[in-house]
C-alpha cells in the first residue's frame, strides 16, 4: 500500500510477524446494526450501533442531546464515554493496541475508535465502529460514515488511528467483563458507572469483577457501595467485612464496614471497626473520626 | 455589569447548582476514593473538583448546551476526565463526519505540499 512506503506503521508489521492467538481469523459481528452517520453526528451514531449490540435500545436522535456538542459541531472522547454510563452501560478505553481491538471483537463486541481523517495541523477527527477483522487478509470489517460496511487494511486503520493516541472504547452490558480487561483499569470504569447514578448496573458489574478478581479493594468496596445504595444492608456488611478481611490497611473498608454495622444496629462490632480505621489514619481520617463518633453517642446516649 | 462580575457570578451560580459531590449517606466514603488512591492520581481534592465541575458546566453552555443538560453531562464524567477537559474544550478532538470536506482538504494539503515543495 502507498502509506506504508513512508509512514511506520509498527502494530500492523507486529500483527504481520505475529497474529494474535487464540482468536479465530475472520470474525464479522453482522448482528451489529447501522446507524447513518450524518454530517457531524458519527459520535450519536457510532454510540447507537454500540448500544444496540449491547441490547439496549438507542438511536441517532436519541443519543445526540446526550452527547453532541452544537459549538463544536462534534463529540468529545469524555462524553462519549459519559453518554455510555447515563445510558447503564459500561464504558471502557481499551488499551491502544490493534491487537486488543481484534480481541474484543472478536469476543462479539463492537469498539468504536476515534480517527484523524486529515493532518494533525488541521485535524478532522471521526468516529467508525470495528465490527470484523480478516487476519488472512490483514484488514477490519467497519462502519464508518455513510458506509454500512467497509474494509480497510490494519495499515490504513493504524495510520489515521495514531493521532487520537489509538483510542479506542468499548460499551458493555452491565455484568460482562471486556476481553481484554486489566484489573488496574476495568474497576475504575465500573466506579465511573457507579458515580453517574446506575448502582444497579454498577452492582452488577462488581460482582463480575470479584469473579475474576477476589480480591480487589475498589471491586469489594464498589459492590459494598452498591448494595448499600440499593437498600441491602446484610450484603453491603458483607462486602465490607470481606474487604476488611483481604484488607487490614484500607482505613476505607473499614470505616464503611462499621457505618453499616451501627446501620444493623450491631454497636459493639461497629465501635471495634470504626476504631480501626481511626487508628488507621491516613486521608479518611476526618470521615472516620466522624463515624466513630456517631457510633460512641449512640452507645453512650 | 463588568465581565469579570459575570463570571464570578455564574460561577458561584453553577458551583451551587452542581452542590457538593453526593455523598449519599454521612459516614459512607465513596468508590472514588480507593479507585483515586489505588491509581495514585494527582491528588484532587472536592474543591478542585466541585470548581472543574462548574468550570466544564460553564463552558459546555457556551458551547450550546441548555444549563441542565451541561449539568447533567458533567455528572455522567470522572474528577479525571473533567480536570482533563476543564479550560480544554476548545482544543481537544471532537469526533465528527468528515466524508467530503475530507477529501477537500487532503486535496488542499497536496496542492500546498506540493507548491512548498
Amino acid at each position: 500500500m502507498l502509506l506504508t512506503g513512508c509512514v511506520s506503521l509498527p502494530q500492523s508489521e507486529a500483527l504481520r510477524a505475529a497474529p494474535p492467538q487464540g482468536v479465530p481469523p475472520r470474525v464479522e459481528l453482522t448482528q451489529v446494526p447501522f446507524h447513518l452517520q450524518d454530517d457531524f453526528l458519527c459520535g450519536p451514531a457510532s454510540l447507537a450501533m454500540a448500544f444496540n449490540a449491547a441490547g439496549t435500545q438507542a438511536s441517532v436522535e436519541s443519543l445526540t442531546p446526550l452527547v453532541y456538542l452544537p459549538g463544536r459541531k462534534g463529540s468529545l472522547q469524555a462524553e462519549m464515554l459519559g453518554a455510555t454510563r447515563r445510558s447503564g452501560l459500561v464504558a471502557y478505553t481499551l488499551a491502544p493496541r490493534l491487537e486488543d481491538m481484534l480481541r474484543e471483537v472478536a469476543a462479539g463486541t463492537p469498539v468504536i475508535v476515534l480517527l484523524n481523517l486529515s493532518v494533525r495541523l488541521i485535524p478532522i477527527w471521526h468516529y467508525a465502529v470495528v465490527i470484523g477483522y480478516d487476519l488472512d487478509k490483514r484488514e477490519v470489517i467497519v462502519r464508518s460514515g455513510k458506509k454500512e460496511r467497509d474494509e480497510w487494511s490494519f495499515g490504513f486503520l493504524e495510520f489515521f488511528w495514531q493521532d487520537s493516541g489509538h483510542w479506542a472504547m468499548l460499551a458493555l452490558p452491565a455484568g460482562r467483563l471486556p476481553a481484554t480487561a486489566s484489573e488496574g483499569e476495568f474497576p475504575a470504569a465500573v466506579a465511573a458507572l457507579e458515580r453517574a447514578g446506575r448502582a444497579p448496573e454498577a452492582r452488577a458489574t462488581y460482582r463480575a469483577l470479584l469473579e475474576r478478581w477476589p480480591r480487589n479493594l475498589t471491586g469489594l468496596i464498589g459492590l459494598g457501595n452498591t448494595e448499600y445504595a440499593l437498600k441491602d444492608l446484610p450484603a453491603a456488611e458483607q462486602a465490607f467485612r470481606r474487604a476488611g478481611e483481604v484488607h487490614p490497611r484500607s482505613a476505607v473498608a473499614l470505616n464503611n464496614h462499621a457505618h453499616v454495622l451501627a446501620a444493623l444496629g450491631r454497636l459493639a462490632e461497629a465501635e471495634v471497626a470504626a476504631r480501626a480505621a481511626v487508628a488507621l489514619e491516613g486521608p479518611t481520617l476526618p470521615e472516620a473520626r466522624k463515624t466513630l463518633d456517631e457510633i460512641l453517642a449512640r452507645r453512650r446516649p | 455589569m463588568s465581565t469579570s462580575l459575570v463570571r464570578f457570578v455564574s460561577r458561584f451560580l453553577i458551583v451551587c447548582m452542581i452542590g457538593l459531590p453526593l455523598q449519599v449517606q454521612a459516614g459512607l466514603i465513596g468508590t472514588d476514593e480507593v479507585v483515586s488512591a489505588t491509581q495514585a492520581a494527582a491528588a484532587r481534592g472536592t474543591v478542585a473538583s466541585v470548581l472543574n465541575r462548574a468550570d466544564v458546566a460553564g463552558q459546555l453552555q457556551t458551547l450550546g448546551l441548555s444549563p441542565q443538560a451541561a449539568k447533567d453531562r458533567v455528572a455522567a464524567l470522572t474528577d479525571t476526565e473533567v480536570a482533563k477537559l476543564a479550560g480544554q474544550i476548545d482544543a481537544l478532538p471532537a469526533g465528527a463526519d468528515g466524508g467530503g470536506l475530507l477529501l477537500l482538504i487532503l486535496i488542499g494539503v497536496l496542492i500546498w505540499w506540493l507548491v512548498r515543495k
